[in-house]
Order: structure tokens, then C-alpha cells, then sequence
């Protein structure tokens, strides 16, 4: 689903974000990217939804050269590729349902499929009743459930979800982990960049640990710390 | 279609979000679209007069009464070679004669006696086919003077040669005043809508993070532009249309009875082109303004 052949990014100042760079993630994999601050984990996932190109070496999602393909083929990627990040980016002026339905509006699909799978998408994250709110009104894990509802609603392939629960307190940090964990057993493949390392020692998961842009480890049922 | 309304609401709201840069660019859309409908109104003016009064072109030449007929015949045969002449009409004494005692016939306040012989010389007359060339032919025909056959060459073209200056002064001032105005209208409408992106960027990030198409995301902003440039369109041609009157009797006072035709079209075309212009400048402005920022 993911594979990305000795990758470095290489920022015009001179740094390296990323250095040789290999990874294969698998359809249905649910992956930890783990490592400090500036260890090359949001480098990746702008890789990945082609936010930033590679310096060398080849980004494949769902079997499509990300570096190569066209700007027209940019918007075509990102609906196959949902990402939650740490400050939720919801629109203040839209309600729950609004900002669900946003990403489906902007992407031409007609009213009906609107209205239908921004439903589906709210039961699906538990805010059916909270459709009307707007996210001022809402706590720090209804927001991001929204946000994560948002990232779903176009039926993505992958979710990637960078610091999902950096904002929030241990027990809503739990609540969108069981979230996360059911969207993947629901078939999506899951990449999540996290500090909190009680998440990913108690999920034993696969674990990848970035350290100044190389990948140090990689275990399949992992933990946060070597 | 929600997606049409979103993007039909996003170009109102970015409208309307911040009046007053938009009316300051409709404002500098209007004056320079009244300009550009002003020169446009003026140069299709004084190429209607240049038009007519070149159909009056003339050179007239007049022959020496002792000149051969054949001699005469010759000259004749070698102006009408010239490519810049239409026509040469051989009028004879006779004929001549016969105009001015037409002419008198007409204007009690011209007496005509009876005269025995005619003073009047036969002549040439010349129509141009291009009035420019007018003042060279005669140039050229005034060497003939003295050798028998000519005795005079009139021509008029002074009036046609000065309009033909003002129109080119006219075309070439128009256009460099037109380029300046072209060029702060785009300015301005650049500035108002890359104030419309930045108020809605937290918008715009979702949309690409979400997989929109970038013409989505361009699309309300240049008919924002669009927008601008119709309402400019609108506000030009109604003060164009409600000066158009008064304008017009004043020069026709001005300039007494120059018969100037515009063509039956005229009015169609400018408000064609007026359009044509304000929804070319105002997507072209939009479009320049939200590429910039598209393209990171």
C-alpha cells in the first residue's frame, strides 16, 4: 500500500529530514511512527500525501509513484489518502456536519452522497448528535472526531494521523485510539506519528522508529522504547 | 450541485467579506473600461470622418486651353495607372461652364450674365482611392505645370490630413493610456483577491488536504473577479450611455454637420467588447492573484 525506496529529504539549508528511507506498509497494516521532535515523522507523512517531493528515491501509495504524477493527479491521491493532525483544522464557522461535508462538497460529489455519507461517517464516529454544534462548542476529542470523521468521509484507503492525541488528556487520548483502531480493522490501512508511549505500548503494533531521519527500528509488534 | 452553490457562495461571500477593496477595484474596473469605451467611441468617430471626407478627395487639374487633346488623353491615361487614384473624369469647357450656371441657377443670390466666350479651363478631376496619397500626386502633377497642358493643380487634403494626425495620436495616446489603466485595474484586482484567499486559507488548506481539484479551489475566486469586472462593465457603459446624448449634441454643435456614421452594430460591439474586456481583465487578475498562491 506504501513503499518508499531509499527516500531522503534534504531541505535547501542543507539538513536532512529523511535519509535512506526504506518502508513497505501492507493493505490493512496499522503502523506507529515513533522518535523525538524533528526525527523526520511529519517529513514522511508530507511525502506521503505529496505535500513535499523526495530529494532521491521513489514514494509509491496504492502502487502510484507520488514524486512522478502530475499536479492533476495530486487531488486524486489525497481523496485515497485521509490525515488527522494534532490542531484538527476545522472550519470555526461550520457546524460538525458542515465541516464532514465539506470534504465531500469540494470534491463534486452531488447532494445526496452529501447527505448520506456525511451520516454515515457521524454514527460512525459517535457525533450523530452532536451534528449541529460548532466546534467551539465541542471538547478537544469530539473535535478531533470530527476531524477524523472528516478524513473518512471520502472513503480513503489510508489514514494517516499525525500526533492525533498531542492535545488531548489521557482518557479522550483512549477514545480516539479505539476510534482509530476500529477504522482499521474496518479495513484501513493506519499510519499514526505519536509521542504518547503508553498508546503504543499497550496496542503492540508495529512500531517504526525514526532518529535524525533514518529508521532505527522496525518491529512488528513493537514498543515505544527499544 | 452542492457543489456548484458552494462555489458560487464562496465567490458572493469574498465579494462581500470585504466591501470596501471591492468596490475600490470595481471603481478602477469602471474608470478604466469608461476609457477604453471612450477611445473606442472616439477612434470609430474620426475613422467614420476620415472615411467621408476622404470620398471628397480631390485633385483637381486644370488644362491649359491650347493643350492637345491627345496630349491631354495621355496625362489622363498615366494618372489612372497611379494605384492611389479611383477615377479621372475629363470635364471639358463646356461642362464646366455648364456647373457653374447649374450652381447659379440655385443661389438667387448669384447673378449670372450672359457671357460670349468661356473663361473656364477644362480640367481633370481626380478621386482618390487613398486619400493619403493626395498631397504626393498633386506634388508630382505640379512638375507639368508650364509644359502646355497644365496650368494648375488645387488640392485639398489638409482637412484629411489633419484628422488622419489626430486619429494616429489619438490610437497611439489611447493605448499607452489604456496599457496604464489595464495595468492598475490588474494590480488592484490582484490585491483584492489575494485579500480574499488569505481570509479564506484555513479553507483553502482543507480543500487540498481533502483532495479538491485546484480549478475547485480557483474557481470562486476569479468569478469574485469575474464578478468585479461585470459590475465595473455595468457602471461604465450606464455613465456612457447617459453621457452619450449630451455628448453628442455638443459635438455635433462643435462640429457642425460632419456626417459621422458609427454603423449599425456599433452599439453591440462596445457593449461586447466592454464585457469582453472586464471579464477577461477580472478572471485574468483572479487567476494571476490565486496562482501565485496555489503553486507552493
Amino acid at each position: 500500500m506504501i513503499t518508499l525506496d531509499d527516500v531522503s529529504k534534504r531541505y535547501p539549508n542543507g539538513t536532512f529530514a529523511l535519509r535512506d528511507v526504506d518502508l513497505h506498509i501492507e493493505a490493512g497494516d496499522f503502523v506507529f511512527l515513533v522518535g523525538s521532535s524533528g526525527a523526520g515523522k511529519s517529513t514522511l507523512i508530507r511525502l506521503l500525501i505529496r505535500e513535499e517531493l523526495a530529494s532521491t528515491g521513489r514514494v509509491a501509495v496504492d502502487g502510484e509513484d507520488v514524486g512522478r504524477m502530475s499536479r492533476g493527479r495530486v487531488p486524486k491521491l489525497r481523496r485515497k489518502v485521509g490525515v488527522v493532525f494534532q490542531d484538527f483544522k476545522l472550519l470555526p464557522a461550520k457546524t460538525v456536519a458542515e465541516n464532514v461535508a465539506f470534504a465531500l462538497i469540494v470534491t463534486g460529489h452531488s447532494g445526496g452522497v452529501v447527505r448520506e455519507e456525511t451520516e454515515r461517517v457521524l454514527s460512525l464516529v459517535g457525533l450523530a448528535q452532536r451534528r449541529d454544534h460548532f466546534p467551539n462548542q465541542l471538547s478537544g476529542g469530539e473535535q478531533q472526531r470530527t476531524a477524523i470523521a472528516r478524513a473518512l468521509v471520502n472513503r480513503p484507503r489510508i489514514l494517516i494521523a499525525d500526533e492525533p492525541t498531542g492535545n488531548l488528556d489521557p482518557v479522550t487520548s483512549w477514545e480516539i485510539i479505539k476510534l482509530l483502531t476500529r477504522v482499521n480493522e474496518l479495513g484501513t490501512t493506519m499510519v499514526m506519528a505519536t509521542h504518547n508511549a503508553e498508546i503504543v505500548n499497550a496496542l503492540r503494533r508495529r512500531v517504526v522508529h525514526l532518529d535524525h531521519g533514518r529508521v532505527v527500528r522496525d518491529e512488528r509488534e513493537g514498543a515505544y522504547a527499544a | 450541485m452542492r457543489w456548484l452553490a458552494y462555489i458560487l457562495t464562496a465567490a458572493g461571500q469574498g465579494f462581500t467579506r470585504n466591501p470596501a477593496m471591492s468596490i475600490a477595484s470595481t471603481l478602477t474596473v469602471t474608470l478604466m473600461l469608461t476609457l477604453f469605451a471612450f477611445f473606442l467611441t472616439t477612434d470609430r468617430g474620426l475613422q467614420a470622418a476620415v472615411t467621408v471626407l476622404e470620398g471628397k478627395v480631390e485633385v483637381a487639374l486644370f488644362l491649359d486651353d491650347n493643350a492637345k487633346v491627345s496630349d491631354v488623353l495621355a496625362l489622363k491615361g498615366r494618372i489612372e495607372r497611379d494605384p492611389a487614384v479611383a477615377r479621372v473624369d475629363y470635364v471639358t469647357k463646356d461642362q464646366a461652364l455648364q456647373r457653374l450656371k447649374d450652381i447659379a441657377a440655385s443661389r438667387p443670390d448669384f447673378a449670372f450674365t450672359d457671357i460670349s466666350t468661356n473663361p473656364l479651363p477644362a480640367s481633370l478631376e481626380i478621386k482618390m482611392a487613398d486619400a493619403r496619397e493626395a498631397k504626393r500626386l498633386a506634388q508630382d502633377l505640379r512638375n507639368e505645370i508650364g509644359k502646355g497642358i497644365v496650368y494648375d493643380v488645387v488640392d485639398n487634403p489638409q482637412v484629411v490630413d489633419q484628422l488622419l494626425t489626430i486619429t494616429r495620436v489619438l490610437s497611439v495616446g489611447g493605448i499607452a493610456v489604456l496599457a496604464m489603466m489595464l495595468f492598475v485595474a490588474l494590480f488592484v484586482i490582484v490585491n483584492t483577491i489575494r485579500i480574499a484567499v488569505h481570509a479564506r486559507r484555513d479553507e483553502i488548506e482543507i480543500m487540498k488536504l481533502v483532495g479538491a481539484s485546484d480549478w475547485f479551489v480557483r474557481w470562486p475566486f476569479i468569478l469574485e473577479g469575474m464578478l468585479v469586472g461585470t459590475l465595473g462593465a455595468i457602471i461604465s457603459l450606464a455613465v456612457l450611455f447617459a453621457a452619450a446624448g449630451p455628448v453628442t449634441s455638443v459635438m455635433l454643435d462643435f462640429l457642425d454637420i460632419l456626417p459621422v456614421s458609427f454603423g449599425p452594430n456599433f452599439v453591440a460591439q462596445l457593449v461586447g467588447s466592454v464585457f469582453g474586456v472586464a471579464l477577461l481583465v477580472g478572471a485574468g487578475g483572479a487567476s494571476l492573484s490565486v496562482r501565485t498562491h496555489l503553486a507552493k
